[in-house]
C-alpha cells in the first residue's frame, strides 16, 4: 500500500515529532498534565458512574427478581396460590447459557401482627440453600437462620421487628390467603432478625421455609406449588437467549427478564450509559478547546521552521502528517498518563465510597450505601481510543494553520 | 520534471528571467519590487545580486527559487517554466532543482547536523544507506566530518552555515541560491565560507546565485549583477 520510501519518511517524521515534543518539554508537560487530569478524572468519574450502574443492576437482580423470573399467567394481577405452578426442577438451558443458580419460592402478600402493631408484608417461602443468588445471602442475622425448606419459623427484617416491637424468639400472627382462597391465620415463632443492605427489604420481606409454607397454605391440585422461579445467569447479556429458551420450554408460564419486571431501574441503567457519554463529551470538549489553543500557539511559534520545511520542498501532505503526529503524540502520552492516573485513583478508593449518611436517598435510586467504582477494560479502551481521536480532531486546526504558512512569509519573519 | 526537461537543462541557461514584475499591495498602494527584470544565468556561473535594501535582489532570488510568485514576465529554472506551476509543483521543483542557503541558517534544531543534511534526501526518497553515505560525504567536504552528531545549538554560526550549505548541495541541485549567506558571520568565517562556495562552483559545475550587499561576497563571485529599484542596473557579464 505504501512504498518503503514513504514508510521511511514517516519514520523520520515520527522521530522528528518525538524530538519536538521533548524540545518543548516544559510547555508540553503542562499540556500532558491537563490531558492526564482530564482523562484521569473522566476515568474515575465514569468508573463511579459505572459502579452505580452495576450496583443498581445487582440490587435489582438480587432483590428476588433474578435475571429471569417465571410466574403463572395472572399472578401479577392476583398474587395468590391460586396462580401457582408446579416446581420445575431441574432447569436446564444447555452449555451456551450457563446458569449461576435458581430459586423456587412462594411469594404472596400477607399481614403480620405482633401484640402491638400490624403490617402488610410479602411472605416468602424459600429453600435457604438455594438463595445464594438473592439478597438473602447478604443478610446479617441475629438469632438463627432458617434451618431448611421444612423450617416453619420466620425470618423478619430489623426494621419490621422494630415496627412490630418484637424480637427473636417471640411469636407473631400471619394472615394470608390459603390455597382454597380463604384467609388463614397462623402463629409463627421468629427464628431470626436480619439486617439487609436496603432498609425497604427489612420492612417488606418475611421469610419462612418453602415446604412448611406449602403445608400451611393447604392442599392444591399441585403437588409442590410455587409462585415464582428466579434464575440468575452467569452473564447478564445471555438473558435474551435464556428468556426465549425458557418461554419455549414452558409455554404455560410467563417468562420475564429483570428489565420487564423493573422498568424504572432498566431505564436508569440505560440512562447511565448516556450519562457517561455526555460526561465524556463535555470533559473532552473542554479539553479540546485548550488543546487546540496550545497546539495552534505551538505552530505559530514554529512558523519560521515550518515555512523553512516548505521552502526546502516538503510537500503539504508530509507537513500535515508531521503536525498531526506531534499533536497525536502529545495526546497519546497524556491519555496513557491519564488512564494510569484514573486506574490509580480507582484502586485508591479501594472499598468504595461510604454513602450511608445518605442511605434513604441512595436507596431511592436503587443503590446500596457503598458506591464502588467499576473499571472495565472496554471502558478504558473506549476512553483511550476516543481521547486519541479527540487528539486527531484537535490537530486539524493547527495543521490547517501550518498548511497556510507561506515559505516566503515564514522566511521573512 | 520530465527527462526532456532535464536534458534541456544541460544546454539551456539554468535561469532565464524575462520582463519579470513583482508587485506587492501595501494597503491599496502597489509597490513594485521588480519592474521587468531580465536575467539569464548559465550553468556553472557564480553570480552575486547586489544592491541596496529595497532594490529587489532578494525578491528576484525568491522568484527564481519558486518561493515567491511573479505578476508578469517569465521565469524558467532548469528548463522548467515556473509560471505554470501550482504550490505543490513549485515545492517539488524546489526539492529537486534548487538548494537554499539562508542568512539565518535555518537548520532544524532537533536534528543533528547529519540528520539535517539527510532530511532533504529523505524527502527525495533516497534509500537509507545511500542517504547516510551522501550526507557524510557532503559534511566531510565542508570540513564537518567529525561534527555530524552535533545538533545546531552545539555548533558555531560558521559551522551551522556550513551544515546548511551541505544540506543545499547534497542533492546536487541545478541551482544553489544563497540569500545573504554571510550576513551573520564574522569576516574570517565569511571568507572561509565564500572560499568553499567558490570551490564548489568549478568542482561540481554548480550554478550559484547569491543576494548580498557585502563587497567581500561580490569579490568572490565570477559575475556581479547590480540591482536598483527592481531592475537590473548593471551586469558585469554585459560589461565584458
Amino acid at each position: 500500500m505504501f512504498s518503503s520510501s514513504f514508510i521511511s519518511t514517516l519514520a523520520m517524521l515520527f522521530n522528528f515529532s518525538l524530538r519536538n515534543i521533548v524540545r518543548y518539554r516544559r510547555r508540553n508537560f503542562f499540556l500532558f498534565a491537563a490531558i492526564a487530569v482530564a482523562v484521569g478524572g473522566t476515568t474515575l468519574s465514569n468508573a463511579l458512574i459505572r459502579g452505580w450502574q452495576v450496583d443498581m443492576l445487582e440490587t435489582a437482580v438480587s432483590g428476588l427478581t433474578g435475571h429471569i423470573k417465571l410466574q403463572a399467567p395472572g399472578f401479577a394481577d392476583d398474587p395468590s396460590l391460586q396462580n401457582a405452578f408446579s416446581s420445575l426442577t431441574p432447569i436446564s438451558l444447555g452449555d451456551n447459557v450457563p446458569i449461576l443458580g435458581f430459586a423456587q419460592r412462594i411469594n404472596i402478600p400477607a399481614v403480620i401482627s405482633s401484640e402491638r402493631e400490624t403490617r402488610g408484608v410479602a411472605l416468602v417461602g424459600v429453600d435457604p440453600a438455594n438463595e445464594g443468588i438473592s439478597l438473602y445471602r447478604d443478610f446479617v442475622i441475629e438469632g438463627e437462620d432458617l434451618g431448611g425448606p421444612e423450617d416453619g419459623r420466620l425470618l423478619i427484617g430489623r426494621a419490621l421487628a422494630e415496627t412490630l416491637q418484637t424480637r427473636v424468639g417471640r411469636r407473631v400472627v400471619v394472615i394470608m390467603e390459603g390455597a382454597d382462597g380463604k384467609s388463614r391465620e397462623r402463629g409463627y415463632r421468629i427464628a431470626g432478625v436480619f439486617d439487609a443492605p436496603m432498609k425497604i427489604s427489612e420492612e417488606l420481606l418475611v421469610f419462612t421455609g418453602l415446604e412448611a409454607m406449602q403445608a400451611a397454605l393447604g392442599n392444591t391440585q399441585l403437588r409442590t406449588p410455587i409462585t415464582e422461579l428466579s434464575l440468575v445467569l452467569q452473564a447478564e447479556e445471555d438473558r435474551g437467549v435464556a428468556q426465549r429458551e425458557l418461554a419455549a420450554q414452558h409455554p404455560q408460564l410467563v417468562v420475564k427478564d429483570w428489565r420487564e419486571m423493573q422498568p424504572q431501574v432498566a431505564e436508569i441503567v440505560d440512562l447511565v450509559d448516556a450519562t457517561m457519554a455526555i460526561w465524556f463529551f463535555l470533559i473532552m470538549s473542554a479539553l479540546t478547546f485548550g488543546l487546540v489553543n496550545t497546539l495552534i500557539a505551538t505552530v505559530m511559534q514554529r512558523t519560521r521552521e515550518l515555512g523553512m520545511l516548505r521552502a526546502l520542498g516538503m510537500n503539504q501532505r508530509l507537513l500535515l502528517i508531521q503536525v498531526v503526529m506531534e499533536c497525536v503524540g502529545i495526546m497519546v502520552v497524556g491519555v496513557i498518563a491519564g488512564l494510569l492516573l484514573g486506574i490509580a485513583m480507582v484502586f485508591g478508593l479501594g472499598d468504595g465510597i461510604d454513602l450511608s449518611a445518605f442511605s434513604e436517598s441512595v436507596e431511592a435510586f436503587g443503590m446500596s450505601t457503598v458506591l464502588k467504582p467499576v473499571l472495565t477494560l472496554e471502558d478504558l479502551l473506549l476512553f483511550g481510543g476516543l481521547s486519541v481521536l479527540v487528539g486527531v480532531f484537535a490537530s486539524y486546526f493547527p495543521a490547517r494553520r501550518a498548511l497556510k504558512i507561506s515559505p516566503l512569509m515564514a522566511m521573512s519573519r | 520534471m520530465t527527462d526532456s526537461e532535464q536534458n534541456s537543462s544541460t544546454t539551456a541557461p539554468v535561469v532565464a528571467c524575462q520582463g519579470v514584475q513583482r508587485i506587492y499591495q501595501q494597503d491599496t498602494v502597489p509597490v513594485y519590487a521588480l519592474r521587468g527584470a531580465d536575467l539569464t544565468i548559465n550553468a556553472g556561473e557564480f553570480v552575486s545580486l547586489a544592491g541596496p535594501s529595497g532594490s529587489g535582489k532578494s525578491t528576484l532570488l525568491n522568484v527564481i527559487g519558486g518561493l515567491d510568485g511573479f505578476d508578469a514576465g517569465s521565469v524558467v529554472v532548469g528548463g522548467v517554466d515556473l509560471g505554470g506551476l501550482n504550490a505543490a509543483e513549485l515545492a517539488e521543483m524546489r526539492l529537486r532543482n534548487v538548494g537554499f542557503v539562508f542568512q539565518a541558517y535555518n537548520l532544524i534544531p532537533v536534528l543533528t547536523a547529519r540528520e539535517n543534511v539527510e532530511f532533504i534526501l529523505q524527502l527525495q526518497g533516497t534509500p537509507n544507506q545511500e542517504r547516510r553515505e551522501r550526507a557524510d560525504a557532503a559534511l566531510q567536504r565542508l570540513g564537518l566530518g567529525d561534527l555530524g552528531d552535533r545538533r545546531p545549538g552545539e555548533l558555531s554560526g560558521g559551522q551551522q552555515q556550513r551544515v546548511a550549505i551541505a544540506r543545499a548541495i547534497v542533492t546536487e541541485p541545478v541551482l544553489l541560491l544563497a540569500d545573504e549567506p554571510t550576513a551573520n558571520l564574522d569576516s574570517k568565517t565569511t571568507e572561509e565560507l565564500l572560499g568553499l562556495l567558490r570551490d564548489l562552483n568549478p568542482q561540481q559545475g554548480m550554478t550559484i546565485v547569491t543576494a548580498t550587499h557585502d563587497p567581500i561576497v561580490m569579490g568572490y563571485t565570477s559575475r556581479q549583477v547590480a540591482m536598483l529599484d527592481g531592475e537590473i542596473h548593471q551586469d558585469s557579464a554585459s560589461a565584458d
